[in-house]
């Protein structure tokens, strides 16, 4: 059956939407149909099922005296036993320990078993754990029979569906995401970037956006969600008198956001009332770190001349007025914790320190060691954009690269000083590379944009847009120990041969022809699995004698040859082909010389050194 | 999506017969499944909310998301209008969302407070539930007068159906250290 509707999910860190579109015939194509939100039914309290236009992306595993037997219902399972949702998001607050938060964050985290149930890191023993994969599973599932009870007859599955992961995802993160969807009943998910997602939003919002940019024209997506910061580059180039885009550069996974932001606003009004004598608990702490987000916002708000506005903890108990604590946040303050913290003004050669900062820090996640989101950028448009050979990359004199435009999302950048601090550092960049300064391209809608360009994707993907090329957002490589005399007490040295280039398309397949390797029929045998988001040069099959620092190690691979394949204890030599399929999932074959081929899987259960 | 007009219309007659009658019509009550979970008999079936358990619900919905009750019953007599000031403007933004949030209150008369306002002959007027007449009211029906308070209606109620018997407005907290 044909899909009748594109749908887009931006699975968040903090918060998930849907946005769909119908995939009818377009008798235009450059005047698509637009993407709808999904208002996502969930358990807002015990009890209530209402309508929300996000789903806060918590999962909460309730005990035995949690929640009234039965008060956890939804229109399509009467015995739901956990929570996603609102209410999740609620009771966590109240007691933390058996509440998953920032299970994406998890899902891309290399030094934890990420199948293995871990989640919640705190809960007490007795509380049945979920995997980070399980946990992105649950999200998805909400929202697939949330869809399916809303639309009874376009079922979900039957559906084109695009889900959205960030750009700084490796390969093994990918797979775990394809591999929650597959488990919570998608078929044929389509994965996309989320920056890209957001161009596509703004595209669609912008029908003649071929006159607001032009051949050459570079454009900066900035992405600061709840929890995590992601940059990409993408490049306006022609081809055959059309312009195209082209995605040159992803950065790296920044686990630093707004709700750093808020803490850090929390933390300062904490201290203010600690020289006062007033002491806060953790509850009390959590208030004002909401209380926190909501007087930002309303502060930075477009058009507010407000200099403070207070923030009011209630009393604890049932005294409520004499328990009230005040405090005043102001705009003064806001700015120097944004300016001194955040966005600090920082010369394009700053690089973001390595140190770990305490009070930024939550245990497990590998959080930002520096909040500085400008040294973050100053990196990226330093290392990894540079590092791009593709001739579409404006750079300065100094070899920064350098964008013409930029495109902001995530709900932070709503905020009008948030905004304006990062175009003032940009700027001050071009300005000593000798360039004018970039445009902003006006993005609407921020919380939301991803989950709507995705949709308009599942459009373009039917032929009916521009799509943005972009292909693998690394490098990857197989690790091969050197034939080397041993040397006790250290590691023989590691070469790496590429398997799968930077850019390499939906839909392709690259061979390594010329380097076989003797499986063994009937035992496991794991390649070391590397990559690099810097190095953008190597081709299929070239072999780096040194790999240094630019290159990660990321899960290894594994394979085993059915002993149905020849003699148990038999050699096969077999050359590593790599896959990039129409779904944007890298995969890794081994192909032996009469044809057959043989799936490498990714073993996330071992345990990465750090 | 939205929200249908018969959900809101079935959300509107079931508040107002629980209040009003203290249960459901048996019409609305098949609308909702009730009556249908009836007719298996093979469980036996929790009583009907009554009128009292709307009115815990309501109350208990003000405490949990606003801490009304709290604020109602504390007494506030010791403390200065500093302190009562700095409480009541967040307890007043948290009840009137969540107010909202479930009641969507309308004026009955969208006037201007002051002014003459002409009822000529509408039904309003002969409605008491509608229009209370103040001052020097004629023996007939009047034709209009001074808006003096706009009054309110509740235009959508949107509640879950309340558990029978819980009389428990908030429950206690206990903090495992």
């Amino acid at each position: 059956m044909q899909p009748q509707f594109a749908i887009g999910i931006d699975l968040g860190t903090t918060n998930s939407a849907l946005a769909f579109a119908p995939l009818a015939a377009v008798a235009d194509p450059h005047q698509l149909p637009g993407a709808s939100l999904f208002p996502i039914p969930q358990a807002t309290n015990p009890g209530e099922v209402r309508d929300e236009p996000l789903l806060p992306s918590f999962l909460y595993l309730p005990g035995a005296v949690d929640f009234p037997p039965g008060s956890l219902a939804l229109p399509w399972e009467a015995g739901q036993n956990y929570v996603v949702g609102r209410l999740a998001q609620k009771r966590g607050v109240e007691n933390p320990s058996r509440l998953v938060s920032s299970a994406k964050s998890w899902l891309c985290h290399a030094g934890v078993d990420r199948g293995a149930a871990i989640l919640p890191v705190n809960a007490p023993e007795g509380v049945a754990k979920v995997s980070p994969v399980e946990a992105s599973r649950r999200f998805l599932e909400h929202l697939r029979r949330a869809w399916t009870q809303a639309y009874p007859e376009a079922p979900f599955e039957e559906q084109q569906v695009l889900l959205t992961v960030p750009a700084s995802f490796d390969a093994v993160a990918r797979e775990l995401t394809g591999r929650a969807a597959e488990q919570a009943g998608y078929r044929d998910v389509i994965l996309i970037e989320e920056p890209q997602a957001a161009f596509y939003a703004w595209i669609e919002r912008h029908p003649d956006w071929r006159q607001r940019v032009g051949v050459g024209d570079l454009i900066l997506v900035i992405d600061i969600g709840g929890g995590t910061t992601d940059f990409t580059l993408i490049a306006v180039t022609e081809r055959a008198g059309e312009l195209e885009l082209e995605r040159v550069a992803v950065g790296e996974h920044i686990l630093l956001g707004g709700d750093n932001i808020d803490l850090a606003l929390a933390r300062f009004i904490e201290q203010q009332l600690a020289v006062k004598g007033v002491k806060l608990d953790t509850l009390q702490l959590h208030a004002l770190w909401q209380n926190c987000r909501v007087g930002k916002e309303k502060l930075l708000e477009e058009g507010s001349d407000l200099q403070d506005t207070p923030v009011t903890i209630l009393g604890k108990g049932t005294g409520l007025v004499g328990g009230t604590i005040k405090a005043k946040l102001r705009r003064a303050d806001i700015e120097r914790i944004l300016l001194e913290g955040f966005f600090p003004a920082v010369s394009s050669q700053d690089m973001p320190q390595r140190a770990r900062r305490a009070g930024l820090q939550e245990l497990g996640l590998p959080y930002a060691a520096d909040a500085a989101v400008t040294r973050h950028l100053a990196r990226f448009l330093r290392q990894h954009a540079s590092a791009a050979q593709s001739a579409a990359v404006r750079r300065g004199p100094s070899g920064l690269a350098c964008p013409t435009h930029v495109l902001f999302n995530g709900g932070v950048l709503r905020a009008g000083l948030i905004r304006e601090r990062l175009l003032a550092a940009l700027n001050g960049w071009l300005e000593e590379e000798g360039l004018p300064a970039v445009l902003p391209l006006a993005g609407e809608d921020l919380m939301h944009a991803v989950a709507r360009g995705a949709a308009y994707y599942g459009l373009a993907r039917q032929g009916r847009g521009v799509r943005i090329r972009g292909g693998v957002a690394r490098t990857y490589y197989v690790g091969i120990e050197s034939a080397m005399p041993a040397v006790p007490g250290v590691p023989s040295p590691l070469k790496a041969l590429t398997v799968a280039p930077f850019g390499m398309e939906e839909g392709s397949a690259a061979r390594i022809p010329d380097r076989e390797f003797g499986l063994v029929v009937g035992q496991p045998a794991e390649f070391r699995f590397f990559s690099s988001p810097l190095r953008k040069d190597d081709a299929a099959g070239s072999m780096i004698e040194d790999p240094g620092e630019e290159i990660e190690e990321l899960a290894p691979m594994e394979v085993e040859l059915p002993a149905d394949g020849g003699d148990p204890g038999a050699v096969v030599p077999v050359t590593i082909e790599s896959v990039v399929t129409e779904t944007g999932q890298l995969q890794l074959w081994c192909v032996a010389r009469d044809g057959r081929r043989w799936k490498l899987e990714f073993n996330v259960r071992e345990r990465l050194a750090p | 999506m939205g929200v249908s007009l018969g959900r809101i219309l079935l959300a509107f007659r079931g508040f107002f017969g629980i209040l009003f009658h203290g249960k459901l019509s048996d019409g609305l009550a098949a609308r909702l499944g009730l009556a249908r979970q009836a007719a298996k008999a093979a469980a036996p079936q929790p009583p009907a909310p009554d009128h009292v358990d709307g009115a815990i619900q309501i109350l208990s919905i003000l405490q949990r998301d606003a801490r009304l009750i709290d604020f109602l019953m504390e007494d506030i007599s010791a403390y200065d209008d500093e302190q009562v000031g700095a409480a009541v403007r967040t307890l007043h933004d948290l009840s009137r969302d969540t107010l909202k949030r479930y009641v969507d209150l309308v004026p009955v008369i969208d006037g201007v407070e002051g002014t003459f306002t002409s009822l000529g002959g509408t039904a309003v007027a002969k409605n008491p539930a509608l229009v209370k007449f103040l001052g020097n009211v004629p023996a007939g029906l009047p034709q209009g007068g001074l808006l003096r308070h706009k009054g309110w209606a509740a235009k959508k109620v949107d509640l879950p159906v309340p558990k029978h018997g819980a009389n428990v407005v908030a429950p206690a907290e206990i903090e495992i250290e």
